[in-house]
């Protein structure tokens, strides 16, 4: 018992239209996925706008180059003491914090992970060299590293309120395997953020 | 095309309506040998129909068989015939029933067990006050226009709402509970948390994001859920279902809700494709599933029926029963059956080249760089902080240059050589293996256990049909001895339903 002459026509006009769309989808992700190039250049603006914001992807895994270098992200504050003083705490290292959780954790969460080392991806792709925000996404990145740092904190530190922040990052290029005979400047480089003003706004919940 | 009428005793004749139970039942025989099907289904009424003129036009008979006008004819036959296969093959049936359904168990297992482990983070990572609050959240998304049902509302009895749907979402689709509806909001689960903090996350949850979309518009439920045991148990293969009829009206009722606090749109930017809103993908979805409701088999009791696979005899049994009036519904229900078959395999078919770029692009941009190249690079993600929550095994990898020489060219070369072995069966399987294992060890050493779990799952897409059955005999086996008891009590824990079935086995696109 074949189907009636109309349910046939609607599987062939089905047939076509799903074909068209699996070929547009999947141009559209290759064109995303692969290197800038004739075709994407030209339709640059129509592959975004496809594949934006729920068929993004990168799988650039440790590639072309591994990351080479441990970066750090370093935070200090300054306090305002019961007694009306201030004061300057030393650096500390939040990153250092993250990997003693993450040693000997078979199931690492994201929080130690990702959320800082990601922040910081977020903050340098968001600001220029001079650690100015290029639009509303530098802003943002800038509101989320200071409530990571706050969240860590608290708001109140070796006794006082903390009222400004300061942030850096600490990079350490990794020392080339031993047997390459590479020789790489494994000194440590900072990058130092100004001065950032905090009050409770910037305080997460404790979790 | 001549197999469709002629499909001898020995051969499976679809023809004759089998319960689905039967067809999907995970302890049967396989029905194909090798991974996407090869054998032959006929049966189809659409690929009848088109291949009534296929051999109208190859039987013409030519007085010379060597000029050019005939080879010309054979070869416009052939090329016919192999079109009318390929529309046969993708209207037919949901193809890789097994591999579908290993995917559904990898994805939803993995985000159930990341979101069971971030239980206790569960606020610092997606909560209204956590580091990336809400109002941050907010304003990224005002620009990027990502889908969260999470900011719907700063409230934490929101969230707390929202995490354990997801959580229960990604449990029954595990298992295979009503897995048309549990598909949707496992990936509304996944897209309102991911999106909701898009920083906390990393190229495993990239994966789980995908899948989950491409998940919704497959039959991954046919085999290894609980829809398709109780589609066996259930003789009849239909039956009352009140718990999916109520389920389909509360979602309806929160969805209406929802659209009319104008929180989804129909048309514009806020959907997943352009020009196409929340708000038409989820009606779409709901009102599929409902219609599938309405043209489900209502069976005389003791016929058999087959819940929707496409029998055609059994279409008329049933009509001889129930009267006229189901003729047509036979009819609607067929085309519904071909029509979601068209985007289970469309959907399959994504998923599959898109696992295929994700090795591509990981292993064509390796090839580029230093390090790949003079074969140091798997030294360097072992000497990261981040990345090193075992230092001395990393120190042990780490310590052998033979070794980190050839694990950093293994890795380009099965990374590129991967999608150019599907067309080998063998070195395909061997690749396949090796990726695996790649991944289990990544899940270790490099503490990704979550990245790693989802890479697998995608990669199960590939496995061979006949690894599969045996996998799940000997899982089911292994599991009845755990909790041995005789098939008739596990029937009486189930209700008695009388009559007419949502089909929640059935997909929710067709």
């Amino acid at each position: 018992m074949a189907l009636p002459p109309a349910a046939r026509i609607t599987v062939a006009i089905a047939l076509g239209v799903v074909a068209v769309l699996v070929a547009v989808h999947l141009a559209a992700i290759f064109l995303h996925v692969a290197p800038t190039n004739t075709v994407s250049k030209r339709y640059g603006e129509a592959v975004e706008k496809y594949v934006y914001p729920e068929f993004e992807q990168n799988w650039k895994l440790f590639a072309p180059n591994p990351l080479q270098q441990n970066i750090a992200v370093h935070a200090r504050a300054e306090v305002l003491k019961p007694d009306g003083t201030t004061e300057r705490t030393g650096w500390v290292d939040l990153s250092a914090m993250d990997a003693e959780d993450i040693r000997g954790n078979p199931v690492p969460s994201h929080t130690d992970q990702n959320e800082l080392r990601r922040a910081w991806d977020f903050f340098t792709g968001s600001h220029d060299a001079e650690n100015r925000p290029t639009g509303l996404r530098g802003e943002l990145s800038e509101e989320y590293l200071r409530r990571i740092v706050m969240l860590r904190f608290g708001p109140e530190l070796n006794g006082g309120q903390v009222r400004r922040i300061q942030v850096r990052s600490a990079t350490t290029p990794v020392a080339p395997p031993p047997w390459s005979g590479e020789n790489i400047d494994t000194e440590t480089t900072y990058r130092t953020l100004p001065w950032w003003a905090v009050d409770r706004s910037d305080v997460p919940e404790g979790t | 095309m001549t197999q469709s009428e002629n499909g001898g005793p020995g051969s499976p004749s679809p023809a004759v309506p089998e319960p689905r139970a039967a067809r999907d039942a995970p302890e049967d025989a396989p029905e194909n040998d090798t991974e996407n099907g090869r054998e032959n289904s006929g049966g189809s009424a659409v690929a009848d129909a088109v291949g009534q003129e296929a051999r109208r036009d190859g039987s013409r008979r030519d007085p010379d068989p060597d000029s050019v006008r005939s080879l010309a004819r054979r070869f416009a036959a052939r090329a016919d015939r192999a079109v009318v296969d390929g529309i046969t093959k993708v209207t037919d049936r949901a193809l890789g029933p097994y591999q579908t359904a290993i995917v559904r168990i990898g994805f939803s297992f993995t985000w159930l067990a990341f979101l069971l482990f971030e239980w206790p983070n569960r606020h610092e990572l997606y909560g209204p006050d956590g580091p990336w609050s809400w109002e941050l959240g907010r304003r990224l998304i005002e620009s990027n226009h990502a889908f969260t049902v999470l900011l719907w509302s700063d409230s934490t009895v929101w969230f707390e709402v929202v995490y354990a749907l997801a959580v229960l979402s990604s449990a029954a689709l595990l298992v295979g509970w009503r897995t048309r509806t549990a598909s949707v909001l496992f990936m509304i689960g996944v897209l309102s948390l991911q999106n909701r903090s898009v920083f906390m996350g990393d190229g495993g949850d990239n994966v789980i994001h995908l899948m989950a979309i491409y998940l919704v518009l497959t039959r991954c439920g046919r085999v290894w859920s609980l829809d398709a045991r109780r589609a066996r148990q259930r003789a009849d293969g239909a039956g009352a279902d009140p718990v999916g009829v109520a389920l389909w009206a509360l979602l309806g009722a929160a969805l209406a809700v929802a659209t009319v606090r104008g929180e989804v749109g129909w048309f514009g930017d806020d959907g997943p494709v352009p020009f196409v809103g929340w708000a038409t993908v989820l009606w779409t979805l709901w009102a599929v599933h409902g219609l599938w409701w309405a043209v489900r088999s209502v069976p005389p009791a003791g016929v058999g029926t087959d819940g929707g696979t496409g029998g055609d005899t059994g279409g008329a049994d049933r009509d001889t029963g129930t009267g006229g009036g189901t003729d047509r519904k036979a009819d609607v229900r067929r085309l519904m059956d071909v029509l979601g078959n068209v985007v289970h395999n469309a959907a399959l078919l994504v998923i599959m080249v898109e696992v295929c770029l994700i090795y591509a692009t990981a292993g064509w941009y390796k090839i580029q760089g230093s390090r790949w190249q003079d074969g140091t690079a798997v030294y360097y993600p072992l000497h990261l902080d981040y990345f090193t929550p075992w230092p001395a095994l990393s120190e042990l990898l780490g310590g052998s240059g033979l070794m980190i020489m050839v694990l950093s060219y293994g890795t380009v070369i099965v990374q590129v050589a991967f999608p150019f072995t599907l067309f080998n069966r063998r070195v395909k399987n061997v690749l396949l293996a090796v990726m695996m294992l790649e991944h289990a060890s990544i899940a270790v050493v490099l503490g990704l256990p979550f990245f790693s779990l989802a890479m697998i799952a995608a990669d199960a897409v590939f496995l061979p049909t006949v690894f599969l059955v045996w996998l799940g005999g000997r899982t089911s086996r292994w599991a009845g001895r755990l909790r041995p008891r005789p098939r008739e009590t596990a029937d009486e824990g189930k209700p008695e339903e009388p009559d007419g079935a949502p089909d929640s086995a059935r997909t929710l696109v067709g």
